[in-house]
């Protein structure tokens, strides 16, 4: 701390953007917006999504031209309405994005040298012996518990996102140019991954790395970074200090206003009625055998190590992977589950884990997206486009979704927009069972509270959900029992409200320790 | 009274993304974008028929019939290669199958004098053909593109067998070619016909839950099977349609050639892909649309007959629908990208 509290008081700075502004045809995304990070500085950017967060990132990649601006690198001043990409690169700057743009089935060292180029031999032959021995140097250099020849795809993806980064930072000599942004590149890890890419992290940082972390995921920042900066409407509201860098002040500052508005808590524990899902023995894929049971109207969190068959326990339930020995009870009546469809007409609802891969229709509208499950046909099979749109307008304004029209291509839309999306689109089906994996990941607290709400919405006429997240405070606010799995078992069950997120890290860790 | 959430703070009706980008389709650009083609197909028709060399026969009845019925059956062949496209899944045989349809026709109408049964026969191969392709796509899982190219190949062999490469000309009774002639109202019979099978498939992939369920599997064939679309049922029925329209197509070719011609079909499959890509550039530019497959076939009907009526050669025929295409569908990908986004035809 001493060390960087001495770079505080000679007011050393790697990076430092001032004056940044940007408008958008009817909105200031930035206002007059400035940033410094210090050299071995964890960095952090917070805001919820609409805040100009990715914005300000864009501006510093050279992606958006602003209105005005300089950047300062080291001892070089840069105009930022004239800055492009290969100004951003050339000054030292490297970006690793949230889907780490690695190449899953190429190897370690593929990967390292295809965004610089091979060595090369004679005739512009690749040699591998230079290639190999280039990544094992790398490798060695940023601790990657990897091999030069193991796919990409082979790896963890907190291990993939550290070659991503290493690729960004290879062709630094010494780890101090410039600065390191990783943007929502934590997203997608498990809190164990995680934690091995901030070990990863402090490392850069203590060899004098400027890193810039932004992510949505608060906890991740109070433990890792040194200063934090609060982005709202295109503003800058705060830069907290280490000492002041705690949760409930960050979300303070991202909502504008006090903790309880954004995080509603659950609560007394609630009077659960009859169990509508009743799963017993259920075996497939990476699930060997869990049983579990959701009451009329209750809450149920799924928690486990990446890995331990949360996502599994999911898609089997849903129909949507084979189911090798088990049971599923609706309402008591027997499931015989060979597809989603199945699943779909008994009352089950599924929001799936990746967004993007398996529940948005990128190219359809809105309304297409939205009304997917529930097409309103008239009995001539034609769709009664009119009573379509007026539905639709109503469950935009009920989910709060941000929108142009309902005509907007869902592409155009927010993370957190596009899940309240897919929230909605099952939630008009009254579901009496709803399966959600990983519903807030990579959306803001905004966004986040808008989605709990209509999660307790349902779950008051009665619909049992069952919530798969690695995010325990979620669940320990969210939930009235969390099921424990590891190596695809139910470990522990927690029933006693409200238990507490660390003591579901407990059980999380230690349920996969006893094995 | 807690403090409101950052949701409500905001209006519903504001720029929706954390980066909000310039990317609406209204406005001036977006009409622009969007009937371009049409505007050029106007001028286009506007330029011949000013035109000194084929003002006299351009503007005529006699050629529009005879453009539009030519134009009547591309635009059929167009349309057996929409419906699986919709879908995401590729089907090349519809030229071939078209052929196939319509020397089978001819054998029967010429064995047994039965219009009727000829039909029948052409619909029955052609759905025919749709199975096996759907059931290689679904069933083999062989890539579509590749499963269709191989029955294109195949089907060419059959119909070269069956004919011993020679074509079908005795015994088509007159009822059938006066069919493919005759005008009703002045306008061709066959082009009543493609009118029909036209507004038929744009009703179903506009207005009904089928046609939405085709774009969500075009657009992500893994979530549509997440909300409980049967995937490979409607599939396998889009190469059904498909190669029902390419039998209908046959019969249409017969009744107009007034022979089973076994090396016609598969040169339309070409400029059916052709009238597919350049029409999702135009009316709803980025999706596959039958507006769009309209207005480009009129488009190439137009800049054809034109073209031959000025005095050019086959081959300057070629030559301007392939400038078309890559400059039809490069400008509209240009539009987009001056607008902030990409032209993804999907």
């Amino acid at each position: 701390m001493s060390a960087s509290a001495e770079r505080e008081a000679t007011r050393e700075v790697a990076v430092r953007a001032r004056g940044v502004t940007k408008s958008f045809p009817g909105t200031l995304a930035l206002d007059d917006v400035g940033l410094e990070v210090a050299p071995g500085e964890i960095h952090a950017l917070v805001g919820s999504n609409g805040s100009g967060k990715s914005t300000l990132i864009k501006v510093l990649a050279g992606v958006y031209a602003a209105d005005a601006g300089e950047l300062q690198v080291g001892d070089s001043t840069y105009d930022l309405p004239a800055f492009t990409p290969a100004l951003a690169t050339s000054c030292g700057l490297h970006f690793v994005h949230q889907q780490p743009s690695v190449f899953p089935d190429l190897t370690v060292a593929d990967n390292l040298a295809v965004g610089r180029g091979y060595d090369t031999s004679w005739l512009s032959r690749i040699s591998a012996r230079k290639v190999r021995a280039r990544a094992e140097r790398i490798l060695e250099r940023f601790h990657i518990d990897a091999r030069w020849d193991d796919s990409l795809r082979n790896l963890r993806p907190g291990t993939q996102t550290m070659v991503a980064i290493a690729r960004a930072l290879q062709d630094q000599e010494e780890a101090s140019g410039g600065l390191l942004v990783l943007d929502e590149a934590t997203a997608a890890l498990t809190p164990a991954e995680f934690e091995t890419l901030a070990a990863a992290l402090r490392r850069y940082s203590a060899a004098g790395q400027a890193i810039l972390l932004v992510s949505h995921r608060l906890e991740e920042i109070v433990g890792l970074a040194d200063r934090a900066t609060v982005l709202r409407d295109g503003r800058r509201v705060a830069t907290l200090t280490r000492e002041k860098l705690n949760y409930d002040a960050l979300v303070e500052h991202i909502v504008g206003g006090a903790l309880d508005a954004a995080v509603p808590r659950q609560a007394a524990p609630r009077r659960l009625g009859v169990p509508v899902l009743e799963a017993s023995g259920l075996r497939g894929g990476s699930v060997r055998n869990v049983s579990v049971s959701v009451g009329q109207g209750e809450i149920v969190g799924v928690m486990g190590l990446a890995g331990a068959g949360c996502s599994t326990l999911m898609r089997l339930l849903f129909g949507a992977q084979r189911l090798e020995a088990g049971t599923v009870k609706v309402d008591g009546q027997e499931l015989h589950l060979r597809s989603p469809a199945d699943a779909i007409r008994a009352g089950i609802a599924f929001v799936p884990e990746d967004r993007a891969a398996f529940a948005l229709f990128p190219e359809l509208s809105v309304l297409e997206n939205l009304a997917m499950a529930t097409p309103d046909c008239g009995r001539t099979g034609r769709l009664r486009h009119r009573r379509e749109l007026s539905k639709v307008r109503t469950d935009l304004t009920r989910y709060q979704v941000r929108a142009q029209s309902p005509s907007t291509p869902i592409s155009q839309l927010s993370g957190g927009n596009q899940q309240k999306v897919v929230m909605a689109r099952w939630l008009r089906r009254s579901p009496r069972v709803l399966l959600l994996d990983e519903p807030t990941q990579g959306v803001d607290v905004g966004a986040r509270a808008a989605l709990w709400g209509a999660l307790r919405m349902a779950t008051e006429t009665g619909t049992g959900a069952l919530v798969a997240s690695s995010d325990a405070e979620e669940l320990a606010q969210l939930c009235d029992r969390v099921v424990v799995i590891s190596d695809g078992e139910v470990v522990r069950e927690l029933a006693d409200t409200p238990c507490s997120a660390e003591q579901l890290e407990h059980a999380v860790y230690n349920g996969a320790v006893a094995r | 009274m807690s403090a409101p959430t950052a949701n409500e703070v905001r209006p519903v009706t504001t720029t929706p993304d954390d980066a909000p980008e310039p990317t609406r389709r209204g406005g001036v650009g977006g009409l622009v974008e969007a009937y371009a083609l049409v505007a050029l197909t106007v001028g286009l028709v506007l330029l011949f028929s000013l035109l000194p060399s084929t003002s006299e026969t351009f503007p005529t009845a006699a050629n529009l019939q005879i453009s539009l019925a030519d134009k009547a059956i591309l635009a059929v062949v167009a349309l057996a290669v929409l419906v699986p496209i919709v879908a995401e899944v590729w089907d090349f045989t519809p030229g071939a199958t078209m052929g196939l349809a319509s020397v089978f026709a001819a054998k029967v109408v010429s064995e047994t004098d039965s219009i009727l049964l000829a039909v029948a026969v052409a619909c029955a191969v052609g759905i025919a053909i749709g199975v096996i392709n759907g059931l290689l796509v679904t069933r083999a899982k062989i890539n579509s593109v590749i499963a269709t190219l191989g029955m294109t190949i195949l089907i060419s062999g059959v119909v070269q067998w069956v004919t011993s490469g020679n074509s079908i000309v005795d015994g088509i009774p007159t009822g059938l070619t006066d069919f493919g002639s005759r005008n009703l109202l002045g306008i061709p019979v066959v082009v009543f016909v493609a009118l029909v099978l036209v507004l038929a498939v744009y009703y179903v992939l506009r207005h009904t839950a089928y046609g939405r369920y085709l774009y969500a599997l075009g657009s992500n064939r893994s979530a549509g099977r997440l909300v409980g679309i049967p995937v490979e049922r409607l599939t396998m029925s889009t190469y059904m349609v498909s190669g029902l329209l390419a039998g209908i197509a046959g019969v249409l070719l017969l009744a107009r050639t007034g022979a089973g011609n076994p090396a016609v079909g598969p040169g339309y499959t070409l400029p059916a892909f052709a009238v597919v890509f350049l029409g999702a550039a135009a009316i709803t530019p980025g999706r596959w649309n039958v507006g769009g497959l309209v207005t480009a076939v009129l488009f190439l009907a137009a800049l054809n007959s034109g073209l031959n009526l000025a005095g050019a050669s086959g081959f300057v025929n070629d030559l301007a629908n392939g400038t078309a295409l890559i400059v039809g569908v490069g400008l509209a990908n240009l539009f987009a990208h001056r607008r902030g986004r990409t032209l993804e035809i999907k």
